[in-house]
């Protein structure tokens, strides 16, 4: 049980646990500032994403608000396999911001494998998966390879490639997978043996439920428990250490971006198969940062991304409820995020200085 | 005591860490004005701790601490400042891009409407340096000075803020023999104008050599002081250790084998002012290449292009920038040079029982103070931080390596260690360099010694004759011999200085 816990909750994040608790209460201050009925709300803020058990009037038992709870959960997939993508690359010093593009890029090829070679689920779901981790982890690798060929600030190619993908996403939606019966420019509905089957109906919550903490294992296994984990450790915390020492430093940089991009591309995959089935041409982007919001709540620890990605979207969608509920909108929630994330980042407390500082 | 008020008086000073460790007990000290006070001990001898309390960074827990007679509180750097201390910390904190002047008043600018008043600085400082004897060019920049220079201006940034009490970390840690010179000369003059200067220092010379009175301090307790007259090396390092060092055992030249490594003609112009301008080198089985001179001559350099281009293990120079992985644990640096083979990894996974085990045994075979392999490596002392470098890059049996600095900020056990396990590396027919600034070491170990000097080889002797002052007129290029190189044949400087050989 002990082990258990420790590994949901590590010792080292219940500072992090502190952060967000003391980030509600004053959530719980800025909506006594703005609403009639500041407890009530606050209330809906923290339970509006949970699913209710009621009572129905012939006596049995009814889980209410499931559809709720399950985009609660599909947007807890979706971060933490972009929580993951942002990790890899950062815990060997790599600040690159392409999950954006990755995901974008990963989405479009499953549907053009999905749309393209229709088969039986048990080959076309792998094909679709496989074509999109591998466009994310290509688009990772050449942010890679530029910065380590060229020495091409690895923010600035990133970003850059974003723009590349997703305005390509949008052409190739528009001119060459667009299903011609939709009122707005899509693709066709995916054949049904390419989506994945919903576990909770009307909502996107699949077999990927599995996958997220699979994803997570896999991550902490590879940074904790391989050579090439080792080797992206050691370059993130001493970078002249590692090239003294001899470690492929290129070979390793590399790999953690196309590692990283891998997990993108598996975040479009699961947009596009589980959630809408689907794509259409005005996807939102953005999601990839937000991935890196998890990853930073996270601390970059692998297996800290869960939680903090089923936290993230807990509190969106209680933001959700709370405006449709009450007089307070959500943007109260985006504060309530960005508090977290300004106290999680703090080194420590300010009413205790100078702790940091005791050798 | 009789006499005046002590400048700086301790009684009884204690400090007991919140999570119980006890890094001072009862410490007694005293600093009278004009006096430069050595205080001397190991790593970890509560060294750090007392200068930290003096200079308000940590709070005693027992004791009284008196400056001038009375009883004074430092709850923070200000209030130290604000009594007369000043410190110069171990590692200079200047600001590159900025004049010596504006480092000197950087914080307490002379300033008029929130305008800084750069001629007013630079009379300030011209002024500090008449007054003490210290030269610097106040308009040059902070970057373009030599270690020793910015240690300058660090002690004139603490005489600025009005210090007459100066604390110095380990001054000479850094330092060439010539520039660690010139410093104690300053801090002489200094003392005769009336200062009082409180000496943290890990080396013997220095208290023979510098200081007045010394204190030494061993395992956070107060140990042995007097008069540096009448203190003698050996009686030093006794209370300093603990126990009798026996003489180091003066090594005996190997049986030398064939050359493994063969250099000729190494020539690197870079950026930077270093550069390597034709070198010549063989290094054999079973001998000692000591390469000297001032630091920036050019030997970092020739141990850089050594490891790279003749694949020697390397030990760097600088182990916190390039040494370790501070935030990593000690298994985890310990490996690095070794984890791609068996038993450490096998088919990319690493295997963690090897690991620690290997680990393990690296802090036996080395006497590693440290809680275990799990901790961070950050968290040893210099002494036992470098063992981990040193047992690494010996973990791979090299047939050639270069040691630069091996045992520089080390105490003094550690570094005789170190020194002897070189020697069983050379004893086993290893080929070794071993750059240093340490002209000690340096003669100590060597089998043959290079000077160099602009990029070049300027004199080659005979390992196991040679003494300080010889080699230090080669150091400051004021002789030369002609064509010298380190070739296994090539012939050695004579030994007696201006001979005619080497003019």
């Amino acid at each position: 049980m002990k082990r258990i816990a420790d590994f949901l909750l590590p010792p080292e994040s219940r500072r992090t646990v502190g952060a967000v608790c003391v980030a509600l209460l004053a959530g719980l201050l800025l909506i006594a500032g703005v609403s009639d009925e500041p407890l009530r709300a606050w209330l809906i803020l923290l339970t509006g994403a949970l699913p209710e058990l009621r009572q129905a009037s012939d006596g049995g038992w009814h889980w209410h608000r499931l559809v709720r709870f399950g985009t609660v959960l599909e947007d807890t997939i979706n971060l933490t396999l972009l929580g993951l993508a942002v990790a890899i690359p950062f815990r060997a010093r790599q600040f690159a911001l392409g999950a954006d593009g990755q995901l974008f890029l990963g989405a479009l090829a499953a549907s053009v494998a999905a749309l393209c070679w229709p088969g039986p689920a048990w080959l076309a779901l792998p094909m679709a998966c496989g074509a999109a981790m591998l466009a994310g982890g290509a688009w990772g690798g050449v942010t890679g390879v530029l910065k380590w060929r060229c020495g091409a600030n690895e923010m600035v190619v990133s970003l850059m490639l974003n723009l590349v993908a997703i305005e390509f996403y949008r052409l190739a939606i528009t001119r060459w997978l667009r299903d011609p019966g939709a009122g707005f420019p899509a693709t066709p509905f995916f054949p049904p043996e390419a989506a994945l089957t919903p576990l909770i109906a009307h909502t996107g919550v699949s077999w990927m439920l599995l996958a997220a903490p699979l994803m997570v294992a896999a991550v902490a296994l590879l940074l904790g428990r391989t050579t090439l984990g080792y080797e992206i450790r050691v370059i993130g915390a001493a970078p002249a250490f590692a090239l003294q020492a001899g470690l492929p430093v290129g070979r390793a940089t590399v790999l953690s971006m196309a590692l990283g991009g891998m997990l993108a591309g598996l975040a479009g995959f699961h947009i596009g198969h589980a959630v809408l089935k689907r794509l259409p041409v005005d996807l939102a982007p953005g999601l990839g940062f937000e991935g890196l919001l998890v990853a930073l709540l996270a601390r970059h620890q692998p297996r800290a991304i869960l939680g903090a990605a089923f936290f993230y979207a807990w509190l969106r969608a209680g933001g959700q409820a709370m405006e449709r509920g009450t007089d307070v909108s959500r943007e109260i929630a985006l504060v309530l995020q960005a508090l977290v994330i300004v106290l999680v980042m703090a080194e420590r407390w300010p009413w205790r200085p100078g702790r940091g500082e005791a050798s | 005591m009789s006499g005046p008020a002590a400048r700086l008086e301790l009684r009884g000073i204690g400090k007991r860490y919140a999570n119980g460790v006890l890094a001072n007990d009862a410490i007694d000290l005293r600093i009278a004005r004009g006096e430069i006070h050595a205080l001397i001990g190991e790593n970890g001898a509560g060294k750090s701790t007392l200068v930290k309390m003096l200079y308000g960074l940590e709070q005693p827990t027992a004791g009284t601490l008196l400056l001038d007679g009375r009883a004074a509180r430092l709850d923070t750097p200000a209030d130290a400042i604000a009594a007369g201390i000043g410190l110069v910390p171990q590692h200079v904190q200047l600001v590159p891009s900025f004049s010596v002047a504006r480092n000197v008043v950087l914080g307490a600018e002379p300033s008029r409407w929130g305008w800084l008043r750069q001629g007013a600085a630079v009379r300030a400082v011209e002024a500090l340096e008449r007054r003490f004897g210290l030269a610097a060019d106040p308009m040059a920049l902070a970057s373009t000075l030599s270690l020793g220079g910015q240690q300058r201006v660090e002690i004139l940034k603490a005489l600025y803020r009005g210090a007459d009490l100066l604390l110095l970390d380990e001054p000479g840690a850094v330092l060439s023999p010539h520039e660690a010179a010139s410093l104690y000369g300053a801090l002489r003059a200094l003392a005769d104008a009336g200062m009082s200067v409180l000496l943290i220092t890990h080396k013997i010379a220095d208290v023979l050599e510098v200081a007045d009175r010394y204190t030494v301090l061993r395992a956070g307790r107060l140990v042995g002081g007097g008069r540096s007259r009448e203190a003698s090396a050996a009686g030093l390092a006794a209370q300093i250790v603990g126990r009798p060092l026996p003489p180091a055992a003066r090594p005996e030249p190997a049986a030398r084998g064939a050359v493994l490594l063969r250099a000729r003609g190494l020539v690197h112009a870079s950026g930077s002012a270093e550069c390597l301008d034709g070198v010549d080198l063989d290094v054999a089985a079973g001998e000692i290449l000591g390469i000297a001179g001032v630091e920036g001559n050019g030997q970092g350099l020739l141990a850089r292009t050594l490891a790279v281009l003749h694949g020697a293990a390397l030990v760097p120079e600088d182990r916190l920038h390039d040494g370790v992985a501070p935030t990593l644990s000690i298994a985890e640096n310990a490996i690095a040079s070794t984890y791609r083979r068996a038993p450490l990894s096998r088919h990319g996974w690493l295997r963690r029982a090897a690991i620690d085990a290997a680990a393990r045994a690296m802090i036996a075979d080395y006497r590693v103070a440290a809680a275990g392999p799990g901790q961070p490596i950050g968290a040893l002392s210099g002494g036992n931080m470098q063992k981990i470098v040193l047992a690494r890059a010996l973990a791979t049996q090299p047939r050639v390596l270069v040691a630069c600095q091996p045992t520089r900020g080390v105490d003094i056990g550690a570094a005789r260690f170190l020194r002897e396990r070189l020697l069983a590396l050379r004893d086993g027919g290893a080929a070794i360099v071993l750059v240093s600034a340490d002209l000690d070491e340096i003669l100590e170990l060597s089998d043959r010694i290079v000077v160099m000097f602009r990029g070049r080889i300027v004199g080659h002797f005979r390992g196991h004759e040679q003494d300080a002052p010889s080699l230090g007129a080669y150091m400051t290029g004021a002789q030369r011999q002609k064509d010298a190189a380190a070739c296994i044949d090539s012939p050695f400087a004579p030994f007696a200085p201006n001979s005619p050989e080497a003019a």
